[in-house]
């Protein structure tokens, strides 16, 4: 396995090796892809933009330098190809009613149908109320949870100080708590 | 510690992120304040709960696209290569087996003309019938990979354009002439070359390239802008003639206030005029 670091990839991707950035999507497609899934509630959206990701990696990779973190810069990238692919679809995306039920059919089995039900229950009511948040405050919270990043790094990618990021990921938390009860309330007024 | 001081402190707190000090004051804050004490425990639920969304994965699908993706571009850079190279091109070629009397060139033409005659309703047939029988599956993915290999183009040639060596760039505007209908980024670059290249020979390569686009209204503006800005006589002049060819009509106030510099260079003065002399 090649054990050279991401930055020192790209800075060959960068002066010409454009193979090496093979070993780049081996390590990052699957993060990259969990992002925008939980960004845009869409699978095929999500592969859409990670190809689109790497081609733009490609075609502006005379931008990345030496010093840049390859993360940081992967996720602005990724954020500019999120953003371009909402704009050309005029509206946000939220989850309709057959996604859902396509992502109900990606949930892992669970051995007692009660307790599956429960949880299946409560991963839709959050991906619900995630897919209902602001865009700005999704984003902070899919990459503070789960993109394995730590504040300084998001700062780097959301272009804004350390102290405006905690302060985003508290308020979007809230709005998150929010959402959910709303929803679970919902939920339980129909039952 | 107040409740403002907690709440800043929030994310960190979350994630175990503050030194042990801190999180006393934190801890002893909370102790005191329900309002804190609830909402703080609410929201460690809420990004507990978060850890239940499964990790999704990509089909081998997206795969497959990458590396044809990256393939294709590496052939792109290839050949970008090879076109560097120096060789005879198709012109020189040609140009050698044209005969130099002028009575041969007349048979020559001749000859060429009866073998058209003679052949072009037997290509022409056949490409209808081809037409006929294709199928629709066929049909898109054709249009599917001239849809790939566009893109791999404009890649190409924006790539090249970005290089710090001139003839690398001139290269790039070479590439261009590929593509059928370069997208607003492509010609942003070719325009952004003829604007600004430091290097008169991209510049005057660039204004080429984007006559073939001088309808589009994105180019004309951005040839019309180039006029006044050009440091370099040669372009303006040849700016000044392309808005002639195409009898731009609004290239008229530009060229009147272009007059108006009084250090406008004599040959570019003297364009100028005849411009709008033929423009009026």
């Amino acid at each position: 396995m090649d054990s050279t670091t991401d930055e020192l990839l790209m800075l060959r991707v960068r002066d010409g090796e454009v193979e090496k950035l093979g070993v780049l999507y081996e390590r990052h497609r699957t993060p990259l892809f969990s992002f925008f899934v939980r960004l845009t509630g869409n699978a095929q959206a999500g592969e859409d933009l990670v190809h689109d990701v790497f081609l733009r990696m490609l075609k502006y990779r005379h931008t990345f330098e030496t010093g840049n973190r390859f993360t940081t810069w992967m996720y602005q990238v990724a954020r500019n190809a999120h953003f371009d692919s909402w704009r050309r679809r005029q509206h946000e995306v939220s989850l309709d009613a057959q996604e859902m039920e396509d992502r109900e059919a990606l949930l892992s089995p669970d051995p007692t149908p009660d307790v599956k039900l429960r949880h299946d229950q409560e991963v839709k009511l959050l991906q619900k109320a995630l897919a209902g948040l602001p865009v700005e405050s999704r984003e902070v919270l899919v990459l503070s949870r789960f993109q394995n990043l730590k504040y300084e790094q998001i700062a780097g990618i959301l272009d804004c100080g350390v102290g405006a990021v905690k302060m985003r990921v508290h308020r979007a938390l809230e709005e998150l708590r929010v959402k959910f009860s709303q929803l679970a309330g919902e939920e339980a007024y129909e039952l | 510690m107040n409740c403002d001081r907690v709440k800043e402190l929030f994310a960190d707190y979350l994630i175990g992120n503050l030194d042990e000090i801190a999180k006393a004051e934190v801890d002893a804050h909370l102790a005191g304040c329900a309002s804190c004490r609830e909402e703080t425990r609410s929201l460690q639920t809420v990004w507990k709960k978060l850890a239940a969304l499964p990790e999704e994965r990509p089909s081998p699908e997206l795969d497959i696209r990458f590396h044809a993706m990256l393939e294709a571009y590496r052939q792109g850079m290839k050949q970008a290569d090879r076109d560097a190279s120096p060789r005879v091109t198709l012109s020189d070629w040609l140009s050698g087996l044209w005969p130099r009397q002028p009575a041969l060139q007349f048979a020559v033409a001749v000859v060429l003309f009866a073998l058209g005659l003679l052949l072009g309703p037997a290509f022409t047939q056949r490409e209808r019938n081809n037409t006929a029988g294709g199928g629709g599956t066929n049909d898109r993915a054709l249009a599917q990979l001239r849809e790939e290999v566009s893109n791999m183009k404009e890649m190409v040639t924006l790539a090249l354009l970005q290089q710090s060596s001139a003839s690398e760039r001139l290269r790039g505007v070479h590439w261009s002439y590929q593509l059928e209908q370069p997208d607003r980024e492509v010609l942003s670059a070719l325009l952004r070359a003829l604007d600004s290249d430091p290097n008169v020979n991209v510049r005057l390569a660039a204004l080429d390239a984007l006559q073939q686009f001088a309808r589009n209204a994105q180019v004309k503006q951005g040839l019309l802008d180039s006029l006044p800005r050009q440091q370099s006589p040669l372009v303006q002049i040849e700016l000044i003639n392309l808005m002639v060819e195409l009898k731009e009509k609004e290239s008229v106030p530009v060229l009147k206030a272009l007059l108006q510099n009084s250090e406008l260079n004599s040959s570019v003065r003297e364009r100028a005029e005849w411009g709008l002399q033929k423009l009026g």
